[in-house]
């Protein structure tokens, strides 16, 4: 089935299964390699993309499902002026460990910030809460959106 | 103590880093581990699918092993491939290989093997109970003196199990191996804490068909935690050999559903406790330990965690009349290995819960109890090691002190008294060798390497990986400060094989404190060798650039330890720790949570301080998750298949955390990566207690054991 | 297996008479993507709806709210029809799987997917929502309550599809309300029991109950035994006894990897009384 759609800004058609995962899709067919595998069951965050303004885990996704549609991963949202303000934050904090989880995190964050972007600890918990880390204990990276949503605040 | 930013933080985050599956090579194929769907049984029959053409498949077994059938490290027992027996689920029967994934896919799920079943032992409790499936490996350390105990003294005895516990590092166990035919080389890329170890493997299983193996390892290390300490040996032999029948890279990276099945696990223990308390001092005055572990199939690492758990078996007390006997037991399940505290924690959760269980037979604050027990300057400990600092004392002092202990002890029996649900603190103290045991260090020699360039860059070379701990920061940066040199010309270079020297494994909480400390050795070396500036001596003698510089790891000849009796100095440093948990009891629905946990650490220097507290706080949640919800196996329902299964905790379900380091003035960082993990699961059991007035000698503390445990008690 | 793309809502129908057999509709994909993995699905023809825009979204007519199959939970969380006409219902949605399954997970794959453990089940069988199953020509409302038969089993035929669920405006207008969901862990859990409950009370005494609970029978059902012995019961009257013995009626909990059936039931219990004693 031929698809197509915008990836980070960039329009792509694709002849391919639909049925295909939509992360093997982006991973092994684009080669877009910032979006990670973990659990392959939804049950992570890895793998989260945000498809048409909604942070989603690409793994229990299909090619289909990003037919006409609108993708940013973490590397289309480093570029933007937010994702750097996050960046800098996470990095800033030594939130990182081995950083699997990391892009994912990025982009459920990236998410919370231009959807909310309040600085609260409870708001941030939940928000993330379907993105697993098992290195760091997430205090770093609450601390770190909480941090980019004051910049932001302060900024705006 | 400065903070500098993580050399390979921007990258993970915006996902530009490369981890095993991110690389790709000309002509690169893909290969599966295939396992055995049998606990214990003969192979009689293998079927392939008929549909599929098997021209197209790279297939081994044990017979095309060129080699030896036999990982090499850490024990030689295991086969890299099942020969005739299986010996436990999950075990490795053929690698098999094909340029395209999802045929590959397709194809191993049809593959059938039909077994003739043997009895399997898979229980963990029944593995434990029953002396006869001894492993042949045990432990005595025996400071038995001749007093008997006395009638008035307070015996207490207790058994306490401990369960699986599952690394689950977000990234799983990968590999890519490339032969090449006209140097009759092997290379492999992978995701691994050992490379020295994998190299031993490839050599092993390819034998004399090469002339030369080269390990490396990939950009990114996605997690370890141990569980890339031994299981990368097997899967980098399959892969190479794969790779040699193949000619043609191979790539095996494990989806997650077998990663989880396959792969080691923490060890199961039961440990046995028996106490005599003079009532009258609250001293402890004999102490009977009984420590055990479940190996699993093949004894691989467990004598070297059999080892480190019996040496922290008897906790952070000054006991003389001391029993302690450890030992190995196996059962037909995949094979227990390295986790983050190595025996440790096994050991902390039977010592510290059983301290709690005295303090409640003499009716005391379990605090009172620690306090007169607790290892002070100039105590010995049972292997007769002298301590020669109070610093065990100094977190305990420290940790009481800022959590509000005594205060939230009596408030909340009081609070308990009117509410249904309970609040409840807890304690635990804990230590933990730096370094290999015992004489480990001086067999393993370890030798580090540094170039200093025509620019002045410096370059670091040890086999120690970066797996996310921070490694290749922190150390940069003790060489940068050491050298007074800029960070940002200091990097350690991903360990290779042919050009990084062997600086041991990425174990044992050694890398900071052994490494890094051998690095801060030659960095004064060369330090004091230019006399100055390195950017100006490197320009003013530019003729004498890139230069090599290295140094081996000189032990100690104070430090001596006797492997028949295990005494001696187990360990030349330890680190200290102790917190305090406050938990929360929901009586309707049997659940604990951890609602808070202050923790106070010497670790020596904290090198990088944000850092050193990431490692804590990541340390502490595994810990958690240990005490509260992980566990990997249920009699009669098997074992877990994934992430929706197997209970990591979540975001909602973290801690509020205080971490504090004291004694930073120190002379020098010891470890730091396994100590977090060692302890917080007793403190929340022990607070269990405080809540209920129940003692739980198991864990995981799940809302279903504290049920049966009610239950049956009513 | 065949992957099937109908261009509308009629076609999809027009095409759904050549296959009679055991098929799968494909929505969000967070339930058969999982099927797919464990093999639970293998061969069977997948109809992919995702695209079907008139299943989608939320509107009031007359004294219905209508919930489009394809809608959401995170849909169903932020419109501001359900903060206002059901906020008990819309808050306890959030305790679903995790935020980023709620993008993708929608309301009908939810119910046709008829997992015993389905979080929304118990909420939707108290509030008396109703299913519209739809097929070319004809379409019909099946209460939720009548809706399963059996694990996995509905009175769905294979011809229809669920079109929207239905739920009264005041469903639970001047009812006191009850959820809680009982899992592993705070997020990313699979409910080892969940029960939802409304009552009215009127000097201590329940003038009307209804619960509902999941995880605890091969589907979610109403708990009509147990319902009927606390109406019109004084709060002080109900006795721990006689309330075990109704709910054994109601309820036929097991032991898997998740959970005990000893300690459901018991759960179950308490939750009961902490509903009623919450009031």
């Amino acid at each position: 089935m031929k698809i197509s759609f915008n990836i980070n800004g960039r329009n792509v058609k694709l002849d391919v299964d639909p049925m295909r995962r939509l992360l093997d899709v982006l991973r092994d067919d684009l080669e877009l390699t910032d979006i990670k595998e973990s659990c392959g069951e939804g049950e992570c965050g890895a793998c989260t993309i945000i498809l048409d303004d909604k942070p989603v885990t690409s793994c229990i996704l299909n090619a289909v499902h990003a037919d006409g549609k609108k993708i940013l991963t973490a590397n289309g949202i480093s570029k933007t002026r937010i994702g750097e303000i996050l960046l800098d934050c996470f990095d800033q904090t030594n939130s990182v460990q081995c950083g699997f989880c990391f892009p994912g995190f990025y982009v459920t964050a990236y998410h919370y910030l231009i959807t909310d972007g309040e600085p609260s600890l409870e708001k941030i918990r939940y928000a993330l809460s379907g993105n697993i880390c098992r290195c760091t204990g997430y205090k770093k990276i609450f601390e770190s959106v909480i941090m980019a949503c004051e910049r932001l605040q302060e900024g705006s | 103590m400065r903070s500098p930013r993580k050399v390979d933080a921007r990258s993970k985050i915006n996902g530009s880093h490369k981890f095993i599956d991110d690389y790709i090579f000309p002509d690169m194929i893909y290969g599966y581990l295939y396992y055995a769907r049998c606990h214990h049984g003969y192979i009689r029959k293998i079927t392939f699918p008929e549909e599929f053409d098997l021209k197209n498949f790279i297939i081994i077994d044990y017979k095309d092993i060129p080699g030896r059938n036999i990982v090499p490290e850490p024990e030689p027992d295991q086969p890299f491939l099942v020969e005739n027996e299986v010996y436990h689920y999950g075990q490795i029967i053929m690698g098999i290989a094909h340029p395209n994934k999802a045929i590959l896919k397709q194809f191993v799920e049809k593959i059938e093997i039909e077994y003739e079943e043997l009895t399997a032992l898979t229980d963990i409790k029944e593995c434990l109970e029953d002396e006869s499936n001894a492993f042949g490996r045990e432990i005595i350390i025996d400071q038995r003196q001749s007093l008997e105990p006395r009638s008035e003294w307070i015996k207490t005895s207790a058994v306490y199990y401990t369960a699986h516990q599952e690394q689950a590092y977000l990234e799983t166990q990968g590999m890519i191996a490339i032969y090449n035919q006209d140097q009759r080389s092997i290379y492999v890329l992978g995701t691994m804490q050992c490379p020295y170890f994998v190299k031993e493997a490839v050599e092993m299983i390819m034998g004399d068909k090469i002339t030369e193996v080269v390990i490396e390892t990939a950009e990114g290390i996605g997690g370890a935690f141990g569980g890339k300490e031994d299981f990368p040996n097997i899967l980098a032999g399959v892969a190479s050999l794969l790779a040699y029948k193949a000619e043609k890279p191979v790539k095996i990276v494990l989806e997650r559903s077998d990663d989880i099945v396959i792969t080691t696990k923490r060890h199961p223990s039961r440990v046995e406790i028996e106490t005599y308390t003079d009532p009258v001092t609250n001293k402890i005055r004999k102490l009977k330990i009984d420590y055990r572990l479940d190996a699993g199939g093949y004894l691989t690492l467990s004598p070297v965690v059999l080892s480190r758990g019996v040496l922290h078996s008897f906790g952070g007390y000054n006991i003389r009349d001391v029993f302690i006997h450890g030992r190995l037991l196996r059962s037909n399940t995949p094979s227990n290995g390295a986790f983050r505290g190595f025996g440790a924690p096994q050991a902390f959760f039977a010592i510290e819960s059983h301290i709690d269980k005295i303090a409640g037979d003499l009716k005391i604050d379990p605090l009172e109890l620690r306090m007169k027990n607790i290892l002070q300057k100039d105590d010995r400990m049972p292997t007769t090691q002298i301590i020669r600092e109070d610093h065990i004392l100094d977190c305990l002092n420290r940790v009481i002190e800022k959590s509000d202990y005594k205060q939230k002890y009596i408030e909340f029996q009081e609070y308990n008294q009117h509410h249904d649900n309970k609040k409840g603190i807890g304690i635990s103290i804990c230590f933990h060798g730096g370094g290999y045991t015992g004489n480990g260090e001086k067999v393993l020699q370890s030798k580090v390497k540094m170039t200093i360039e025509k620019d002045a860059a410096v370059n670091i070379y040890v086999a120690n990986t970066d797996m996310g701990q921070g490694a290749h920061t922190t150390l940069a940066q003790m060489v940068s400060e050491t050298l007074d040199h800029p960070l940002n010309k200091t990097r350690v270079v991903i360990p290779n094989t042919s050009k990084t020297p062997n600086s041991g494994p990425t174990v044992a909480s050694r890398t900071i404190y052994i490494i890094g400390n051998l690095l801060c050795d030659l960095s004064l070396q060369i330090k004091k060798e230019i006399q100055g500036n390195l950017d100006e001596y490197v320009r003013s003698h530019n003729t004498l650039f890139p230069k090599e510089y290295s140094r081996c790891f000189t032990p100690d000849p104070t430090v001596v330890f006797d492997d028949k009796t295990y005494l001696g100095t187990g360990y030349k440093d330890y680190s200290w720790a102790a917190c305090v948990c406050e938990v929360f009891y929901q009586t309707s629905i049997f659940k604990l949570d951890l609602k808070k946990i202050w923790t106070v650490l010497d670790i020596g220097i904290p090198v990088n301080p944000k850092i050193a507290e990431g490692q804590v706080e990541g340390g502490l949640l595994q810990a958690m998750g240990y005490a509260l919800t992980e566990y990997f196996y249920k009699p009669d329902f098997g074992r877990m298949h994934g992430f929706t299964d197997y209970i990591l905790p979540t975001t909602l379900d973290t801690p509020e955390m205080d971490i504090e380091f004291i004694h930073t003035d120190s002379d020098f960082a010891k470890g730091l990566g396994e100590i977090p993990m060692n302890y917080p699961a007793p403190a929340i059991r022990n607070a269990f207690h405080h809540a209920t007035g129940i003692f739980i000698d198991e864990i995981p503390l799940t809302p279903e054991r504290i049920y049966e445990n009610i239950k049956g008690k009513s | 297996m065949k992957f099937i793309k109908p261009s509308s809502l009629p076609d999809l129908f027009d095409r759904l008479q050549n296959y009679e057999g055991r098929k799968f509709f494909l929505a969000g994909g967070s339930d058969i993507n999982i099927q797919i993995k464990n093999r639970m699905i293998r061969d069977e023809p997948i109809f992919y709806i995702n695209h079907l825009d008139e299943l989608r979204g939320i509107q009031v007519v007359d004294d219905t709210v209508i919930i489009g199959a394809l809608t959401s939970y995170a849909d169903i969380i932020s419109s501001p029809i359900l903060k206002e006409k059901l906020p008990f219902f819309r808050n306890s949605l959030k305790l679903f799987a995790s935020p980023l399954l709620q993008s993708v997970a929608t309301i009908g794959g939810n119910i046709a997917n008829s997992s015993p453990t389905a979080d929304i089940l118990p909420l939707l069988l108290v509030l008396d929502a109703e299913v519209r199953l739809l097929t070319r020509s004809k379409l019909r409302f099946i209460p939720i309550n009548e809706f399963y038969t059996g694990y996995k089993e509905y009175v769905m035929k294979t011809n229809e599809i669920i079109g929207s669920v239905h739920i009264n405006i005041d469903a639970e207008k001047n009812w006191l309300a009850y959820y809680r969901k009982v899992g592993s862990r705070q997020s990313l859990t699979i409910a080892k029991l969940a029960l939802a409950g409304i009552m009215k009370l009127k000097e201590n005494s329940i003038t009307a109950i209804k619960i509902a609970a999941g995880a605890l029978n091969e589907y979610p059902r109403r708990l009509t035994t147990t319902e009927n012995y606390l109406k019109s019961k004084r709060k002080e009257d109900i006795a721990d006894k006689e309330l075990k013995e109704v709910l054994t009626e109601d309820i036929t909990p097991i032991t898997d990897l998740r959970s005990d059936k000893n300690y459901r039931f018991d759960v179950c219990l308490n939750l009961i009384k902490e509903f009623i004693n919450s009031y």
